[in-house]
């Protein structure tokens, strides 16, 4: 367990960066300063101006992402859907170099993208010293090789659009150099969902719909607010926070739609929507597919279409019958029980008035009650077997994974109201979830500081991950593109 | 999961390069023995992997669904994207897909070995001949010819005309040196069989290294991009389609272009053969129709078989029933091969909610009554002008 940041663990950070700072370093500066000779009317020395002006708005910069990490606030779906170029967070520094941070850890890596745990190398104040982050580098060549060129400007315009969000990844700053590309994002100390979801192998209900609820929020508030389609929903790309709310990260696929359909196929396979898999348009409603799949994955453990062969998996996503398992019936009430340690999912708040006005709302379900006696059946030792999960929960995954889009809860009319309304969120107290008025079920341990042994262990880049370079040529055919960063 | 480089990968995700990851005490028959889906030990994360804190300690008790795979991989899984489409930059670029040219044997042998595979299955008869039409012959001239190699990026999807091939599995995920670096034998294809078709989804790296065992082997060959445009370019051109036949519904001209485009999503494609009742005077009216190809007759049992209106390409009818539950006032049945797109009265409310007020306003059969709309009305609507009242024979 490499929780604290040993000398090791950094040293193939420096590698990977050390030789390329210096050099973009010195060209950025080195055309800043002749851009200032060319003033002429400077009497002091330009170079030392320049420099002095330049450490200050650096000094400013690293203030304010360091200040933004410890008085984070939740901001409303309003207040964050002001014009991105009001916001701070989210913005491009010009000024911010790599050099600025120790990287620490990696927390995650994918083929073109490593994510550190990051702190300021050099810094100024207390505020500065505590300021911890998750630094998401990715690498020019492979982004262009891999052709994800189009994919990581969404993400970073999507990320900036949407910063502030209770249960989204918060970027603060992005720069770049000559070849690589840089997010400053919150860090998320306790982990993937997905490494608690396989230990526990799966979530009782209670848990189940807290998490499923704050996606809820998050869709509400991507498809309802920012028009966007998040498009690669998965417990690997769901965090927690030190309290157990989650935070959801990686938005490569995410992008802004409104009310037209996109064609390129993307996503996670398991999770792929029947229409994305048949390359006939798809929408928004490929996130309400996805959320079907997950709610099923957290109750029973496993995505419900599976096959060593992806080719079986689409075969199967596209005939479109979802397999539920038959467990003892004991075990179906069980789940539905609060059992959780912490004793405290936030949701089951005790405002009865609103209970009844919901249960009201949707009588057509009958969820908490035993299952329908046709349900039912004995297995060969006669015990009592049922359907499982219970049919609340039942009922809204195969409303939200129809085949058709068309006939899919949270694309019909109402929207994602339609989905708050469903009665196995009956006792969903929307409100005070978003304002995070209580602590998830799941309280990571988490020590404070730069503990992230809630990660698991990645090995070090490698060097041939850092033998291509960003060429000249690439530069002019790419440059353009990644001038946002 | 396979890693797929060409795709997208989760930088939460895991190690890149460790091909199938398993929590080994995970690869036995999935049981469902943890009642508390959130008892964690403190510290109990954060190891690459290591015992279930519930090692044991429970009474297993098995998922009896055998529809549930019991050997679920449960490693982390990569995500996967396929190169960027968008069917308005390529509106513009003249683009219509390859066309090589086959005998009506070939076509059909060839149709007939993708007739199982659901990325053919659910194209139409039109999408279906441009996919056939654009593959392209890829002669195997040798023997020992390597046509995919393990471990590859994923461009073709091949389907064998003459020949026949034996595939290779390595376990390590990709061709190794030396002489059984092909990894063991596990199966053969001959004529009608196909391969590589996870190819024409995205770009994954080849399952399997596929080798000629004769000289003079034949096979057709199609790329992603040009599979995956035919059906970007239909589903384009189709829902465009739809939505200007919907401009032209006077029902639904209070809609916004939103709430259009959303029917336009929903039209559902059925076909009937010359002859068949589309719809029958009496019933009552439960869907409206698009005509997509084809003729259309109207009757009306008080007229015998006499044909009172025509319906061709863009005409619609049946609307109507959308707003109320009255019988059908006449028939309609296809004079040709007709295809309709068709939306029922529950999809629709589902779908939009309650608009019937702001429809009722642009009713027709309603507006009629002011005589100065009565052109208007024949003009946009063929059906609405029948017999001078400018009532709907369906309807009225």
């Amino acid at each position: 367990m490499g929780a604290s940041a040993s000398p090791a663990s950094m040293s193939p950070s420096r590698k990977l960066f050390g030789e390329n700072i210096a050099e973009t370093v010195a060209q950025s500066f080195g055309k800043q300063f002749s851009h200032d000779e060319h003033r002429g009317d400077e009497r002091k020395d330009p170079e030392h101006d320049a420099n002095q002006a330049q450490d200050m708005r650096k000094a400013q910069e690293q203030q304010s992402i360091a200040s933004q990490h410890s008085k984070e606030e939740t901001s409303s779906p309003d207040e964050i859907a002001e014009a991105p170029a009001k916001k701070k967070l989210g913005q491009s520094s010009k000024l911010l170099r790599i050099e600025d941070f120790n990287l620490l850890k990696t927390l995650g890596t994918g083929t073109f993208a490593r994510v550190w745990l990051a702190k300021l190398s050099k810094p100024r104040s207390e505020e500065e010293k505590e300021g911890i982050f998750a630094l998401k580098v990715l690498r020019k060549v492979d982004v262009i090789k891999l052709k994800q060129v189009e994919h990581v400007r969404n993400e970073r315009n999507t990320l900036r659009a949407v910063a502030g969000h209770p249960f989204i990844t918060t970027l603060k700053r992005t720069f770049s150099d000559r070849e690589c590309l840089y997010m400053v994002l919150d860090y998320c100390p306790g982990g993937e969902l997905f490494t608690y979801l396989r230990r526990a192998r799966r979530f009782n209900e209670p848990t189940s719909r807290f998490y499923a609820a704050e996606i809820v929020l998050i869709l509400e508030f991507l498809h309802e607010t920012e028009g966007v389609a998040y498009r690669d929903l998965k417990p690997e790309n769901i965090l927690l926070d030190a309290d157990g709310h989650i935070k959801l990260v990686d938005f490569g696929f995410a992008k802004k739609l409104g009310n037209t359909e996109t064609y390129t196929l993307c996503g996670t396979p398991e999770y792929l929507a029947p229409e994305v898999i048949k390359n006939t348009g798809h929408g928004k409603a490929v996130d309400w597919w996805a959320f079907g799949i997950l709610l099923y994955e957290f109750l029973i453990g496993q995505p419900p279409f599976w096959d060593p062969n992806p080719m079986k998996i689409y075969s199967k996503i596209v005939g479109g019958h979802i397999p539920f398992p038959t467990v003892p019936i004991d075990f179906v009430r069980q789940q539905q029980r609060d059992r959780t340690p912490s004793a405290n999912t936030g949701l089951e708040t005790q405002r009865p008035s609103k209970q009844t006005e919901s249960s009201q709302k949707s009588s057509h379900l009958t969820p908490d009650q035993p299952p329908r006696r046709s349900e039912k059946t004995r297995n060969s030792q006669g015990q009592e077997m049922s359907l499982f999960p219970a049919p609340a929960a039942r009922s809204l995954i195969l409303a939200v994974c129809t085949s058709n889009p068309s006939q899919r809860l949270g694309n019909l009319a109402g929207g994602v109201q339609q989905v708050k309304d469903h009665e196995f969120f009956k006792d969903v107290d929307w409100d005070a979830l978003y304002k995070k008025t209580m602590k998830g079920p799941i309280i990571p341990s988490y020590s404070g500081g730069i503990d992230a042994s809630c990660f698991d262990e990645y090995a070090p880049p490698t060097s041939e991950e850092l033998q291509e370079r960003f060429t000249d040529e690439m530069d002019q055919g790419y440059g353009e593109a990644f001038a946002e960063f | 999961m396979s890693n797929f480089p060409g795709g997208h990968t989760n930088p939460f995700g895991g190690p890149s390069s460790s091909g199938m990851q398993r929590v080994k005490e995970d690869e036995e028959m999935d049981t469902l023995v943890s009642p508390q889906g959130a008892s964690f030990q403190p510290g109990g994360f954060g190891r690459a992997s290591g015992s279930s804190p519930f090692g044991g300690s429970f009474n297993p008790q098995p998922v009896g669904d055998a529809d549930l795979p019991a050997n679920y991989t449960l490693g982390r899984r990569t995500s996967v994207s396929a190169e960027s489409m968008n069917p308005a930059a390529s509106a513009s670029d003249n683009w219509s897909p390859p066309s090589h040219s086959k005998t009506q044997d070939q076509i059909s042998r060839i149709s007939a070995a993708v007739a199982a595979n659901f990325l053919f299955s659910h194209l139409d008869d039109e999408q279906k001949y441009l996919v056939l039409d654009a593959l392209f012959e890829k002669p195997i001239p040798a023997k020992g010819i390597k046509v995919i190699s393990q471990g590859d990026a994923g461009d073709n999807f091949y389907v064998v005309e003459k020949g026949n091939f034996d595939v290779y599995i390595h376990p390590s995920g990709s061709i190794q040196a030396g002489s059984d670096g092909l990894g063991k034998k596990v199966a053969s294809i001959g004529p009608g069989g196909s391969f590589g078709e996870l190819a024409l989804m995205y770009n994954a790296p080849r399952a399997a290294t596929i080798i000629s065992t004769e000289a003079g082997s034949l096979l057709w060959a199609l790329d992603r991009l040009t599979f995956r445009r035919i059906l970007m370019d239909a589903a384009f051109q189709r829902r465009r389609m739809y939505e200007s036949f919907l401009e032209e519904v006077t029902l639904l001209s209070s809609l916004t272009a939103y709430e259009r485009s959303k029917i336009a999503d929903a039209l559902e494609t059925q076909k009937f053969a010359a002859g068949d009742v589309i719809i029958k005077e009496g019933d009552i009216g439960e869907a409206f129709f698009l005509l997509e190809s084809g003729t259309a007759a109207v009757t009306k049992a008080e007229n015998g078989d006499k044909v009172l209106l025509q319906y061709s390409k863009g005409d619609y009818f049946g609307e109507l029933a959308l707003l109320d539950d009255k019988p059908r006032a006449a028939s309609v049945h296809a004079l040709t091969d007709v295809k309709v797109a068709s939306l029922g009265k529950d999809g629709f409310r589902r779908l939009l909610g309650p608009v019937e007020e702001r429809m009722r306003e642009q009713d027709p059969s309603k507006r009629q009554a002011g005589a100065q709309t009565g052109a208007r009305a024949a003009a946009h609507a063929p059906h609405a002008s029948l017999g001078g009242d400018g009532v709907d024979p369906l309807q009225s």
